[in-house]
């Protein structure tokens, strides 16, 4: 049974947990993690269990820290789970606005990424006051993104419309230039995670290729970039889950297979 | 003044001063009048007051103000039902299940519901501000993006002491706050199991507050865990067990096969969605609902 749950290849989700998880920095104390971003669960559950073990991780509305043995929380398909309340603290929104600067780092997805890294979940304007398509909202991505140490970017999917030259709305600001003349506090975006590549913002605050999952061309990417988006022929691979971190996370974070599904 | 004023309730206890505040939920929504700005608790898919909202919707006042400062079918609901002209909130959607209220998505990209957005932190705010009596407080999270543009009463100005750039949040005043507690006494002393998300400010924010309670307990009860207690100004109480299903309260888990089965039906609309309505909500009072669902699907949903 446990050979044959290591040999199925990672999902796209298995990846984004173990590169999220990978990326986190000693000084992260206080990992958050929002609605709908299970991968983002995972990963913060997974560095609890091996590089974090002093970190709380702020599941939904509930506070754990499994560096001292207590068992990880489940994957649950929503985050407010009430099975999440089992916590050694319980936040609400009025507590976690009062403490904005606590929250080292947080996990966002959204519709369009921009070049610049700004990033749209509030839909795309008809351009005569309606809406062409209304996206969900922005939920506290402003906040979490202003104030945060740093924040991981989760693109569901890669293509022209997701990953375009300027997106149609901002939800938040990642452009550096923006972000210093207007003095946001946090430290913006660390890496944009998509299914082919792992990005980041340049010096100049543009986004580059950091690396290109296995099997990704250059070419691909490049077609499904929405602005023009160099990539080095020699741009390096992905560094592959390892079979320890696999074998963690399928065996000690997502029990359920969430994110195989 | 867009709500009518509550009635005056049941009778004073016999021997005792304090009059109780219970009433059934039908009852407790029925002076919600048109136009009314209501707030509906919970957060994403826990503890949202569905029996108060599912009696309102059955009701179907019309040009409301639905204020769901993290939202899913409540809203919804109400739109279908003809209720809504405005939704304020920062997120309308059931996760992972509908990336966007399918209701809500078709009747603001077809321009029949007004839509204010907020951050989730400007919802505190602003519910803040109206609880403290303030015009407006200020909040860093927004500037830079596009929320003055979409939402035109948030301001953006220098601010007096540092100089530093923020958006002042106006604040935001309810006529009526539906909230879910686990538990209240008959007084409208309430106790939550759980975290109440934003529901202890809509409740400051709101002239009255309606409270969906899975279990009314004695006085004596509650004055054993005093620090656990809210309250507000006018309060009505409506017990509702099972009452936040298809989405989840500390003793419940949401239920992943009702909201499915929303979802589906919310993105086919017509027929499929007005079928839902009608056996849900127009014709089913808050024990028919239950019985609907189904005493094994709902045992199978505590925790």
């Amino acid at each position: 049974m446990t050979t044959e749950l290591h040999a199925a290849p990672p999902s796209t989700d298995e990846l984004f947990a173990i590169l999220l998880a990978r990326d986190l920095r000693p000084e992260d104390r206080t990992i958050m993690v929002g609605a709908n971003m299970p991968m983002a669960r995972a990963a913060a559950v997974l560095a609890n269990l091996t590089t974090h073990p002093d970190a709380r991780i702020l599941i939904g509305l509930g506070v754990q820290s499994l560096g001292g043995g207590v068992p990880p929380p489940a994957v649950h398909p929503f985050v407010f789970d009430p099975r999440t309340l089992a916590a050694e603290a319980l936040m609400f929104q009025g507590r976690i606005f009062d403490d904005v600067s606590r929250p080292d780092v947080f996990f966002v997805g959204g519709l369009q990424l921009d070049r610049r890294g700004n990033l749209n979940l509030f839909g795309i304007p008809d351009g005569n006051g309606g809406w062409k398509m209304r996206g969900p909202g922005s939920i506290a991505l402003a906040t979490m993104s202003t104030n945060c140490r740093g924040y991981y970017v989760v693109m569901p999917s890669h293509d022209p419309r997701t990953f375009v030259e300027r997106v149609a709305l901002i939800s938040a600001l990642g452009d550096r230039t923006e972000r210093a003349r207007l003095r946001l506090p946090g430290g913006g975006i660390r890496l944009v995670l998509s299914p082919l590549g792992v990005f980041a913002l340049d010096e100049a605050g543009e986004l580059q290729v950091r690396s290109l999952h296995a099997g990704v061309t250059p070419e691909q990417v490049r077609a499904a970039t929405g602005f023009p988006l160099e990539v080095p022929d020699d741009v390096p691979t992905t560094p592959p889950p390892t079979a320890a971190e696999l074998a963690t996370l399928r065996e000690r974070v997502d029990v359920d297979g969430t994110l195989r599904a | 003044m867009s709500e009518a004023g509550a009635s005056e309730g049941p009778a004073r206890d016999a021997g005792g001063g304090r009059r109780p505040v219970v009433t059934t939920v039908e009852e407790a929504v029925a002076t919600i009048a048109d136009g009314a700005v209501v707030g509906i608790g919970g957060a994403v898919t826990a503890d949202h007051p569905m029996a108060l909202v599912r009696a309102l919707a059955r009701r179907a006042p019309r040009e409301l103000t639905v204020v769901a400062p993290t939202g899913g079918i409540e809203v919804d609901l109400l739109i279908a039902a003809g209720c809504v002209r405005t939704v304020v909130a920062s997120y309308v959607g059931i996760e992972g299940l509908a990336a966007v209220g399918p209701v809500f998505r078709r009747a603001v990209q077809e321009g029949s519901v007004e839509v204010v957005d907020l951050d989730e932190a400007h919802c505190v705010q602003a519910l803040r501000a109206a609880a403290q009596r303030l015009p407006f407080l200020p909040w860093r999270g927004g500037v830079g993006t596009s929320f003055p543009q979409l939402n035109r009463s948030l301001v953006a100005f220098d601010d007096p002491v540092r100089g530093e750039p923020l958006l002042a949040i106006p604040a935001l005043e309810l006529d009526v706050a539906l909230l879910y507690a686990a538990e209240s006494d008959a007084y409208g002393n309430a106790q939550v199991a759980g975290t109440g998300h934003m529901d202890a400010l809509l409740g400051a924010a709101a002239r009255r507050v309606v409270l969906q309670v899975d279990r009314i307990v004695t006085n004596e009860r509650i004055r054993q865990a005093p620090e656990r207690t809210w309250f507000w100004g006018e309060t009505t109480v409506a017990r509702a067990p099972f009452g936040t299903h298809p989405y989840s309260n500390a003793a419940l888990t949401a239920d992943e096969q009702h909201l499915r089965e929303f979802a589906r039906v919310a993105r086919a609309g017509g027929d499929e969605l007005s079928d839902y309505l009608d056996r849900h909500v127009r014709e089913a009072d808050h024990d028919d609902y239950l019985e609907q669902v189904g005493i094994r699907r709902l045992v199978s949903l505590l925790v």
